[in-house]
């Protein structure tokens, strides 16, 4: 069997976990909406303020109900030995890892975009904002699978503080989320906003399959 | 000669030497810091309230350093593998984390009768919040694996990426436009500082600094007893 054959069932069998298992990620998109209702019912219906902070609480919405689905990452594929199988059958630790980004990325991530314009309506956002915010959100979306690969990842390894995986996740964002919602402020630095997003997102893949390979290499070895 | 500095035996000899004459001159020069500054004069603008920078000033540049110091260990014990690194990564989180909220809290006590606020989005506060935020992580992690050996590399890890918020925080009242002062002790010209305010901040400065290897020392003592009883 070649790599690329591998490659496409490790895939296939992705899809169908994530089709058999779409009422949480319809349940993740429920959550966001409800903390948007939320928060608009905290600070009134004040359409200039809902306008002028928008943006920002979109993405912080995202960010908090993407840490949601972390803990399904690898703990299932973990424990029920599937990783391992993997593994046995020629692929190395480092290349599931990447995969499991990718697919973390098109399966979860992705579907978010579609009810981001959505959510936008509710804050009458105008539509240059609504372009902005897709954009980043691509490649924000990347750099929050890649921080929670290595945090679900981590968290195989300890069995008593499961939230510190998620407050390094948070702590991490900081930069995403100052230069993702930086670009509506100063529309003169646009190309070069995205371009550091797009150097943060080539820097975490790089780094978070050797990293997350390291931990789940001795999480097989103390099991 | 330095052998001290990464042997824990010749550490624990070395900190047993030390550290009665090290309390004595602690006591005095606590004392005298705290004399020159009863005596140092009132500013003419802000009157009473500038003596809050000889507390807030020292432990600023002390939180500040004890991270410079866990990150040039965490490099040193994670490419030459010397376990005792990783001790004084332990031991010495907690000193910061104390250092950095002494900080923000005398800085926060200034700020309310000087800017009007006791908190600003600042850059400078700003980003010293996010240096007490991970040494607050750094606690946690301590506590939060089973293994020995993955704790201390997640931990050293860790310390080596967040060292990024050390230059951050140095540069950050001359990146942006902030409310907080530009340095005016530890510039490359002559500090704008007057000298009879000088004297005192630096003698403050030595004497947090030397509570700090008191401190520190019996951390250090503390973490290696307990490391050998599990060894």
């Amino acid at each position: 069997m070649t790599l690329i054959k591998k490659i496409l069932l490790f895939f296939k069998r992705e899809s169908k976990l994530f089709y058999s298992n779409i009422e949480d990620l319809f349940s993740n998109i429920l959550f966001f909406f409800l903390s948007i209702f939320i928060f608009v019912f905290a600070l009134g219906a004040n359409e200039q303020l809902l306008r002028n902070i928008g943006m920002g609480i979109i993405w912080s919405l995202l960010l908090l109900s993407s840490t949601l689905s972390l803990r399904k990452f690898y703990e299932e594929d973990f424990n029920n030995g599937v990783l391992k199988i993997i593994h046995m059958g020629g692929i190395s630790y480092e290349l599931i890892v990447f995969l499991k980004i990718l697919s973390h990325f098109f399966f979860v991530q992705i579907p978010f975009l579609a009810s981001i314009p959505i959510a936008c309506i509710f804050f009458n956002l105008p539509i240059n904002e609504i372009n902005n915010l897709i954009l980043t959100f691509v490649v924000g979306s990347l750099i929050l699978s890649c921080l929670g690969s290595i945090s679900a990842s981590m968290n195989l390894l300890n069995k008593t503080n499961f939230s510190i995986g998620s407050i390094i996740v948070l702590l991490f964002c900081i930069p995403v989320i100052i230069f993702s919602v930086g670009i509506n402020n100063s529309e003169s630095s646009f190309s070069s906003l995205i371009n550091l997003l797009l150097g943060i997102a080539l820097i975490f893949l790089g780094i978070s399959p050797w990293s997350s390979a390291a931990f789940i290499k001795l999480a097989t070895r103390n099991k | 000669m330095f052998n001290f500095l990464i042997n824990p035996y010749k550490f624990n000899k070395f900190a047993d030497i030390i550290f009665k004459p090290l309390v004595i001159v602690t006591f005095l020069t606590l004392t005298a810091g705290l004399l020159l500054v009863y005596v140092s004069p009132l500013d003419y603008q802000q009157g009473l309230t500038v003596k809050i920078m000889y507390i807030h000033v020292p432990s600023a540049w002390l939180a500040l350093l004890t991270y410079a110091i866990m990150t040039i260990y965490s490099i040193i014990g994670l490419a030459f593998k010397i376990p005792f690194s990783f001790i004084i990564n332990k031991a010495i989180a907690p000193i910061g984390a104390v250092f950095t909220i002494l900080c923000l809290l005398s800085g926060s006590m200034w700020g309310k009768p000087m800017w009007g606020t006791w908190w600003v989005w600042d850059a400078r506060l700003t980003s010293v919040a996010i240096l007490l935020v991970i040494y607050v992580i750094i606690i946690f992690l301590n506590k939060t694996f089973e293994s020995r050996e993955v704790r201390e590399k997640t931990i050293a890890i860790f310390v080596l990426i967040g060292s990024i918020n050390l230059p951050i925080i140095k540069f950050s009242v001359d990146w942006w436009n902030t409310l907080h002062q530009p340095a005016s002790v530890s510039k490359l010209s002559s500090p704008s500082i007057d000298i009879s305010m000088l004297q005192p901040l630096l003698v403050m400065t030595i004497a947090f600094s030397l509570l700090g290897i008191i401190i520190g020392i019996l951390r250090i003592k503390a973490e290696i007893l307990i490391r050998k009883n599990h060894l």
